[in-house]
């Protein structure tokens, strides 16, 4: 956000500005940890969704936050753009995960589930129980979509960065980063039994995992 | 019915907080995004490992090891698949200055030196004249110095030719006496055109005239030393042309240096353990009936008799009590 006549200095989305920028350049505690505060829960958000480990997901906010101020004095852009930049990073590491856990053994997703579950605060065993049954659905129909689209809505739902922003993470024009997140909210409120009032006669989307997705249907019966 | 680019950018507004119309087709697709971003909102961040993350960022504890990146020349970081600019830092710069530096050092150096000594006709003359011309420019900014090492230039000039002439090289003498004639020339026009500048140049054009008058005498020899070889130590052709380039020194050689009057400098009381006989004649208007015989101007500012160039010190420390040009203005 640009101030009036030039007069105020620009901010960033997050509330940094270019002096905060130049200073966490320089390493300067204050100045790092406005950065760290403005884009660290995002970072995690992003691996915690990606990987669905607690601890790695922690350990990866780490090295990309490390990584990334190691890296700020190459970093040239406005203040705007750095979380674009910053998710760059993350996505480089995460890709550096997978290709290190390919090579080892893959934990499946669901098995780390219920502690994104319990880091919701539920302290009603029926409460989280449904918590953890809903985040399971959520999350299934989120790893069901192609890697595209579910880049496309991490980087916009977890990081909160913008489509014009996320076109220039992936490299992709912002009109595509817009029909791949339409395509992929489509098959997300498909999976989740979410219809619009006109289509509430029709018959819903088959599940693709029947076993472990519930549709509107199955609910009601 | 909407067009697809037109719903995506809708959905696009709606997802931003922007206004827009909330249509039956986009309902469900924002709902979906609700509870994406409500199931990602219940993944926090523990305090205690944020405070780790920011300690091993601020206190360099840092035992993160980094995968391997490997970095093209051309600056496209692979980690990031994105162009980077490779600036060096502060201390790169330095080290790359001082690399270049002690590299150049390196060469040169030892190649000034094997140059000094080298001859028209050498491999190494033409460094040597390169190496000059480095010199003249870096003291283009002053006139007075410019003058001196234009004066240097043909002295330098003067003793090649007489070494030439002692290891009997007498097909280079052509070229060494126009070299001489034309270093001459340049550092008579640099002096002039520092004395134009109010610049004292008593002392450089004292010396320009000893390098002239010994010039002199230098191309002398060097002709007749080459007309008394036989054929075919120095051929006819070579003969010619050492007459030639003989003939077209004298015009510079013979020649006093003139100075241009300086207005801004006061002519110098006569020396009172030596007064002239007469008054010495005032340095901007020269009595019209005697015009001097040697460098009227050189010996203007100094006050001295024209006609003698005494023992006197240069502004550089050089002794102009060798030669006076009236003295060797010819055999």
């Amino acid at each position: 956000m640009l101030g009036f006549g030039g007069e105020r200095e620009a901010v960033s989305r997050v509330g940094l500005t270019p002096t905060d920028l130049a200073a966490a350049r320089r390493r300067e505690p204050a100045a790092v940890t406005r950065v760290y505060t403005a884009y660290a829960p995002a970072l995690f958000r992003f691996f915690m969704a990606a990987v669905g480990d607690h601890h790695q997901a922690e350990d990866l906010t780490g090295t990309a936050f490390v990584s990334a101020i190691e890296g700020l004095p190459r970093f040239r852009g406005p203040v705007e753009a750095l979380g674009g930049w910053l998710f760059q990073i993350a996505r480089h590491d995460l890709y550096d995960y997978r290709r290190h856990q390919a090579r080892s053994r893959i934990e499946p997703l669901e098995d780390n589930l219920p502690e994104a579950a319990a880091a919701a605060g539920a302290v009603d065993p029926e409460e989280l129980a449904i918590e953890r049954l809903e985040g399971t659905r959520v999350m299934a129909a989120l790893r069901n979509l192609s890697s595209d689209q579910r880049e496309v809505l991490l980087l916009r739902m977890a990081g909160g960065l913008t489509a014009p922003e996320v076109a220039a993470t992936l490299g992709k024009t912002t009109g595509a980063v817009k029909a791949l997140q339409h395509r992929g909210l489509a098959s997300m409120a498909r999976v989740l039994g979410l219809r619009s009032p006109n289509q509430a006669q029709e018959r819903p989307y088959p599940s693709p995992d029947p076993d472990r997705l519930t549709s509107q249907e199955d609910e009601e019966r | 019915m909407h067009r697809p680019n037109k719903l995506h950018d809708e959905l696009d507004a709606l997802l931003d907080g922007r206004p827009v119309e909330l249509t039956d087709d986009l309902a469900p697709l924002l709902e979906a995004a609700d509870v994406l971003r409500a199931e990602l909102a219940a993944f926090e961040l523990d305090p205690e490992v944020a405070d780790r993350h920011l300690e091993r960022v601020l206190e360099g504890s840092a035992t993160v090891v980094r995968m391997p990146v490997r970095q093209q020349p051309n600056g496209w970081d692979l980690r990031l698949r994105m162009p980077v600019r490779l600036q060096p830092n502060g201390w790169d710069l330095r080290r790359r200055v001082a690399a270049v530096v002690l590299a150049a050092a390196l060469v040169l150096a030892p190649a000034t030196m094997a140059s000094a000594a080298a001859l028209p006709g050498q491999a190494m003359y033409p460094f040597k004249l390169a190496i000059e011309q480095l010199r003249l420019a870096s003291v283009q900014w002053s006139t007075t110095r410019e003058a001196g090492e234009r004066t240097r230039v043909a002295d330098e000039r003067l003793d090649e030719l007489e070494r030439l002439v002692e290891l009997k090289m007498f097909s280079q003498l052509p070229t060494a006496i126009d070299a001489l004639s034309r270093a001459v020339m340049a550092a008579d026009a640099a002096v002039d055109e520092a004395a134009e500048q109010g610049e004292p140049v008593s002392g450089l054009a004292g010396r320009l005239d000893v390098v002239k008058g010994q010039g002199d005498v230098a191309v002398r020899r060097a002709e007749s030393s080459a007309m008394t070889q036989q054929f075919p130590v120095v051929s006819e052709g070579t003969r010619d042309a050492i007459h030639a380039a003989v003939d077209d020194s004298q015009d510079v050689l013979a020649q006093p240096t003139v100075v241009s009057p300086t207005p801004t400098t006061t002519p110098e009381p006569p020396p009172a353990t030596a007064p002239p006989a007469t008054e010495p004649p005032p340095a901007t208007a020269p009595p019209p009936t005697e015009p001097p015989a040697t460098a009227p101007s050189s010996t203007a500012d100094s006050g001295e008799t024209p006609g003698s160039v005494d023992s006197q010190a240069a502004p550089d420390g050089w002794t102009l009590d060798e030669v006076s040009p009236a003295s060797v203005a010819g055999p």
